[in-house]
């Protein structure tokens, strides 16, 4: 049989809908758009041979696919096109570097406050951006002391006998940088009755595909599922970030091809947090109990929330908290794209990307920005210069958790 | 499967003109309305022009005048189910909920409006920026050619535009512009420019001195996305004399504006809106929907639903469908379609009446879908825009007509129902 | 009227013509060729495009077999830009005898056709869309051709040793002196202007059609049977490799992956009328089906296009008819011979100055030419005199020194000018620069010799986009009256629908409508004025 995803180039009928939608070609003539990389150029692909340099600045946001109504599977098709690429041209080490957080976490955290110091050095930034390739102004989280893992070794959860029970996946941002975030989640879980299983676990792979190193992806992600999987036998996972839960949904088969029935079953399992909560309401077992956040958010879901097609259940749990106010963002992308914006010569890409949004930030003023992806919350809070959090933290706060 | 919204929810399928009005006046009447649509709808593709009827094969004057006989003799087209006092109601309604450019005109009269191989077309409601290029014999026309637009030919324009009456005169005046060197602008990123106002100062000063005294000046439809309308009023003010835009190929900017205030709208009116998930199949009761499953990222997701508007885009959109045994199939509530002819489907002249065209769904004149018979498959359904049958919508010169009256009129059904 | 005079006229212009003009040219004759429409219009530029290895007539027609494979090597060689290296495979499909396969095999050793029978397993890795339960698979020196790219490299080449190549020239009258043909009377029917063309031999290259001529020149009818084949263009290359199937010829055995998209191929049927080649829906679903065996799905790949080709079958004659080349007997078209036939009028009708070409397929073109060059040679040298040498098999066509084309060759282009250039036809990647430059070449107020020579509305859209950008812009370069302009865009759209509407379902049915949205409902093309 043909592969699927090629296959489904027949469905484009060249209406421009996904070229007028990707954020990434309305700023740059370097990047000819999604038609022409996806539907258009694979027509004059060939197994062996890539010569589509101008691949390589598809930021992998995924927003074409959504928008085309024709079923035309772009966003993937591009993946793998610049797998292909880099795979006969080689990847710069930056970019095999910047692809393996399970690898840099494990070496940044245990020296976090000199990492950290150099990371904010200017002088070192631009060093780092003649050597290595990284802009010197991209938003590159500080490493946090103890990682979220250090704190749950050993920890029994406290699921207070609702009958529920997940696995919690952290995802390497959690992990290394943001280990609040993972307390709040579990604390939000177990205040309503949810039993948190969490295993030892390392990367989805996620960077490792938005680079084209699909080999070291799919190795990264099996490994992943099988940790997830011991943890739980047959209990949903639950993520926090919108991206890594994408990889483990659908990104895992339908971009790296893996076949494999268990990853598949783990797929239709996964939720993302925002998601199990709300499902939760729907059943009636959310803990409705909230104080009133009497403040403006604005929220802004990420490219790769869409991607996940099922609404926006952040906004449905915010609206249940008295006195928030919810700002939706223009929608659009941040222009970080994961590792994208890193990169010193997508960086000012990534920034033209990400303005309008900005602009909204800056003109709303609110409180905070609220958004389901970590490497978005760091775009928009370096470049709006406003606090950015998960959704689940507002809830934590409007449950009193941080009392 | 998990449950997601609450069973007095309508789901509308489909994002395009006919969904999103639909959804529009569900959620102005007080229902919680979502939105499941597999990708953006043709409004991108089309030139935002409301073409109520264009040609019933002459050309038509006045709707209003003509859809009487019109719908006579085609009784199982759109119009004539709906009835056409709906037409004009919800035309009106929806010129109320348009502003960033308004809509004028009604079915009283057509504007003839130059397309973009300057053939003057008739629209029943078109937004404001497009009023003045209304065909009149005598009219004096100046069709400005932008640089590095590949979409829009303005010679081609004139050129026909020229041969459209007595006394008509058209010719290109063509224009140089700062483009950073950029040799190939797609419409939204000239609409993009026109937010800068060093850029419409350069447009309007390179026009000065160069437009005869009577000359109306035709522009293609890139005057800006939001705010389109306030540089329209600016470029008139400059030039002191009528400017109108005229649609081009996609992507079409019009399109892109209609889209962002109907969506826009239905946010603001509570509505939601799933973008990016196919339909793939649906829980049925008897005659009844009871909801909707979508192919999320992690597998199916159920919608339940206390009514389905089906808007999903007929032929173009994948609504209907032929595969290669040349079966035909409703893909969205496996409907029965109708008017599928036995013989040829298609005819060897391009420009031919062809047999398959006025395939679709036939209605009652609630819109609900009905079978060969005409009993009400499914009594909560509610059938909207291309996915109709009886119409030959881009002969007749009645899409957004058809798609605006009925989206609305199957809100207005559903409304009724709650008493 | 306008009268010119040569030494050799050759009237039709698909590969056989402009073969012909090409070795006349080289060996010194001054040369004219005629065609009454553009450079392969007629089977030429209908055919699917396949470099033969000989292997489809190892076992039918052993002279074709021997011939192809033959000239196969010698295309390989001097034509190679215009050859896509894809390799050939024939399979034996469930629905197929095996033991044909040693049959095949044996043909192709005794005609000098290189065969490696290869594990069904390396096959369908080499082609995943294959099916699964093949029995066989023999890899052979198949390719594909773009045939318009090599009629027009051997017209450049006769051009540049000094022929002369009039396209749109047909021909209304052949001139006779006594006993002799003297030449042609020609029309051009775009203007109306006429021309005589003046020539000591006159080469009867029409193929299909030379029946017509030869009645029109005074002999008696050559008997040419138009063999009509249908072929379906699938949106993409749905293979890589030329793929047969593996048992005696018969329809739909052929799926030819040429520039972007696959051919699957063919039917035959004998029709009375080349110009008449009627479609049926029968022919398009029974190929359909037939696709099925090779490809598993195939109904549900999208199908671009549709289009009829008709084969110029020249059957058994009487000896002493001046034919030279095999006979063979008569009865289904799939038995007349695919060799060529060459005939003598002056030794057939007693009509001097006169000779017919016909018979044989596009990977023979060059030998069909040579013999027929080294019959001019005796004619007009005179029988004693030695022959002129034969260069065409040695000598490179233009742009041969390229090497072998491959499909990734247009995107490697666009990726260095995608700043510098817009895209007029996005589907096959033609910029206006390249149009530009091909109607500085060769002006034409027609958008389908546009196609023919770039490509343009080759794609999924089938013209749905560049229809309006290519009018708009011959309107302006061209200068063309309005009128023309008008019939440019919808001659186009027309001739478009032509190949489309038989075969519309699926993912181009909604092409087919958007366009229809497009050109009626958004541009209202066809209440253009008159």
């Amino acid at each position: 049989m043909e592969d699927p995803i090629r296959a489904s180039l027949d469905h484009c009928v060249k209406c421009t809908i996904c070229e007028t939608a990707c954020p990434v070609a309305q700023v740059t003539p370097l990047f000819p758009g999604p038609k022409y990389e996806g539907p258009q150029a694979e027509r004059f692909r060939q197994p062996g041979g890539s010569v589509d340099h101008s691949v390589d600045y598809c930021s992998g946001c995924g927003i074409c696919s959504q928008v085309c109504p024709q079923g035309v599977k772009i966003a993937e098709l591009n993946s793998r096109a610049r797998a292909q690429l880099k795979a006969e041209r080689g990847a710069p080490w930056r970019d095999r570097v910047l692809a393996r957080p399970g690898v840099t976490g494990p070496m940044g955290a245990p020296v976090a406050p000199l990492a950290n110091k150099v990371m904010a050095s200017a002088p070192l930034r631009r060093l780092l951006e003649r050597t290595a390739g990284i802009h010197r102004d991209a938003p590159v989280p500080p490493y946090a002391r103890r990682s979220f893992q250090r704190w749950a070794r050993g920890r029994r959860s406290d699921g207070a006998g609702g009958g529920r029970r997940v696995v919690y996946f952290h995802g390497c941002s959690t992990n290394w940088f943001e280990p609040g975030l993972g307390r709040m989640v579990v604390a939000v879980l177990e205040r309503n009755g949810v039993e948190v299983a969490l295993p030892s676990q390392g990367c989805c792979g996620l960077p490792l595909q938005s680079n084209g190193l699909f080999d070291p992806a799919r190795r990264t992600l099996l490994r992943l599922a099988a940790d997830l999987g011991a943890a739980g036998g047959q209990d949903a996972v639950v993520a926090s970030s919108t991206s890594c839960g994408l990889m483990l949904k659908r990104e895992g088969r339908e971009i790296l091809g893996i076949e494999d029935g268990g990853l598949r079953a783990m797929g239709e399992r996964t939720f993302d947090i925002c998601e199990y909560l709300l499902d939760l309401h729907d059943q009636g077992a959310l803990d409705t109990g909230f104080r009133p956040l009497p403040m403006t958010v604005l929220y802004h879901a990420p490219c790769q929330q869409r991607g996940h097609l099922m609404g926006t259940p952040a906004l449905d749990l915010l609206a249940l908290i008295p006195e928030l106010r919810v700002v939706e963002s223009v929608g659009g992308c941040c222009g970080i794209a994961g590792t994208y914006g890193l990169k010193k010569e997508k960086y000012p890409i990534a920034m033209a990307v990400g303005e309008p949004l900005f602009e909204q930030v800056r003109q709303v003023g609110p409180d905070a920005v609220a958004c389901d992806g970590e490497t978005c919350r760091w775009q928009i809070s370096a470049a709006a210069q406003r606090p950015s959090v998960h959704p689940v933290e507002l809830l934590f706060r409007a449950y009193g958790l941080d009392g | 499967m998990r449950a997601d919204g609450t069973p007095h929810e309508v789901v509308v399928v489909g994002a395009g003109v006919a969904g999103l009005v639909a959804a529009l006046r569900l959620a102005k009447g007080g229902r919680r309305v979502r939105v499941l649509a597999k990708g953006v709808g043709a409004t991108h593709l089309t030139g935002a022009t409301v073409d109520v009827l264009g040609y019933s094969p002459e050309r038509v004057g006045s709707p209003a005048a003509a859809l009487p006989g019109f719908v006579a003799a085609h009784p199982d087209h759109p119009y004539a189910r709906i009835g056409i006092g709906v037409v004009d109601e919800a035309l009106s309604w929806l010129k109320g909920h348009l502003a960033d450019p308004r809509y004028v005109g009604d079915t009283g009269r057509n504007f003839r409006l130059p397309t973009a191989v300057g053939v003057p077309k008739p629209s029943a409601v078109v937004p404001q920026t497009m009023a003045a290029g209304d065909v009149v014999d005598g009219k004096s026309f100046a069709i400005v050619g932008l640089p590095a637009l590949k979409d829009f030919y303005a010679d081609l324009v004139a050129g026909n535009l020229a041969l459209a009456g007595d006394g008509i005169e058209a010719r290109a005046v063509p224009v140089g512009l700062d483009l950073d060197g950029r040799v190939d602008v797609t419409p939204p990123a000239y609409a993009r420019r026109f937010a800068d106002p060093d850029f419409r100062a350069e447009l309007a000063f390179s026009l000065r001195g160069r437009l005869g005294a009577d000359e109306v000046v035709g522009v293609p439809a890139v005057l800006g996305l939001a705010g389109a309308e306030a540089v329209w009023e600016e470029l008139e003010g400059r030039l002191e004399r009528p400017v109108f835009e005229i649609p081009t190929l996609p992507p079409s900017v019009p399109g892109l504006r209609l889209f962002d205030a109907l969506m826009g709208a239905l946010r603001r009116a509570g509505g939601r809106v799933v973008m990016g998930a196919p339909v793939v199949g649906a829980e049925r009761e008897g005659n009844l929907v009871r909801g909707l499953y979508t192919e999320a990222a992690n597998g199916r997701r159920y919608y339940p639903a206390s009514h389905v508007v089906l808007a999903s885009g007929g032929w173009a959109a994948g609504g209907i469908e032929m595969d290669g045994s040349w079966a035909v199939r409703e893909t969205v509530l496996d409907l029965p379609v109708c008017g599928v002819p036995a013989g040829a489907r298609f005819l060897p002249g391009y420009l031919d009446h062809q047999p398959l065209a006025g395939a679709g769904v036939a209605v009652d004149r609630s819109l609900r879908p009905v079978d060969g018979e005409g009993d009400v498959v499914l009594a909560n359904v509610r059938v909207a825009g291309a996915t109709l049958a009886g119409a030959e919508p881009w002969k007749e010169k009645s899409g957004d007509g058809i798609s605006v009256s009925t989206g609305y009129h199957a809100a207005v059904s559903i409304l009724a129902e709650e008493g | 009227m306008k009268s010119i005079e040569t030494e050799v006229l050759v009237v039709g212009g698909g590969a056989t013509g402009v073969g012909v003009a090409r070795d006349a040219a080289l060996r010194g004759f001054d040369t004219v060729l005629v065609e009454r429409k553009d450079l392969a219009e007629g089977t030429t530029g209908r055919y699917h495009g396949l470099l033969h290895s000989g292997g489809r007539y190892a076992v039918k027609d052993p002279q074709a077999a021997r011939e192809c494979a033959a000239e196969n090597v010698v295309l390989r060689r001097i034509a190679a830009d215009t050859i896509e290296d894809t390799g050939g495979l024939f399979v034996t499909t469930p629905w197929d005898d095996p033991e044909f396969g040693d049959r095949f095999v044996r043909g192709c050793a005794e005609n000098g056709v290189p065969v490696e029978e290869i594990e069904v397993a390396d096959a369908l890795r080499r082609e995943p869309a294959l099916h699964p339960k093949l029995r066989r698979a023999f890899l052979v020196a198949d390719a594909s051709m773009d045939s318009w790219k090599l009629v027009w490299a051997c017209a450049r080449s006769a051009h540049r040793h000094g022929a002369r190549i009039l396209t749109y020239r047909a021909v209304t009258e052949v001139l006779r002196d006594g006993d002799a043909v003297a030449g042609v009377v020609v029309v051009d029917p775009r203007t109306g202007d006429e021309l005589a063309v003046h020539a000591r031999l006159t080469v009867n290259a029409t193929g299909a059609w030379a029946g017509r001529l030869t009645v029109m020149a005074g002999c008696r009818e050559v008997e040419v049977v138009p063999g009509k084949g249908i072929m379906i263009a699938m949106n993409h290359r749905i293979v890589n490799t030329v793929v047969n199937r593996c048992t005696m010829p018969s329809d739909g055995d052929i799926l030819v992956p040429i520039r972007t998209v696959s051919v699957m191929g063919t039917t035959d049927s004998p029709v009375r009328d080349p110009d008449e080649l009627e479609i049926t829906q029968a022919e398009v679903d029974h190929m359909l089906e037939e696709g099925e065996k090779l490809v598993p799905g195939f109904r549900s790949y999208r199908a671009l296009r549709v289009w009829a080709g008709a084969r110029p079958l020249f059957g058994a004659r009487p000896p002493g008819d001046g034919v030279t080349g095999p006979r063979a007997p008569g009865g289904d078209t799939r038995d007349i011979t695919r060799a060529h036939a060459l005939i003598d009028h002056a030794e057939r009708d007693g009509v001097g100055g006169f000779v017919t070409i016909t018979g044989g397929k596009a990977t023979t073109f060059r030998l069909m030419a040579e013999e027929t060059v080294d019959l001019a040679c005796r004619k007009l040298d005179g029988a004693e005199a030695a022959l002129r040498p034969c260069r065409t098999a040695t000598e490179l066509l233009p742009d041969a020194e390229n090497g072998y084309y491959s499909v990734r060759s247009r995107l490697a282009a666009r990726e260095e000018n995608l700043l510098d250039d817009q895209l007029v036809c996005e589907c096959e990647l033609v910029t206006r620069g390249t149009l530009e430059a091909a109607l500085e070449r060769r002006p034409t107020a027609n958008i389908d010799d546009v196609r023919r020579a770039l490509r343009l509305g080759m794609g999924p859209c089938q013209g749905g986009f560049c229809t309006y950008r290519a009018a708009g812009i011959l309107h302006c370069r061209q200068q063309l009256d309005q009128a023309a302009a008008n019939a440019a865009l919808l001659g186009f759209l027309q001739e478009r629908w032509k190949g489309v509407a038989p075969i519309l379902y699926g993912d181009q049915l909604r092409q087919a409508r958007l366009d229809d949205w497009l050109y009626q409902g958004l541009l209202d093309v066809e209440h253009l004025p008159a």
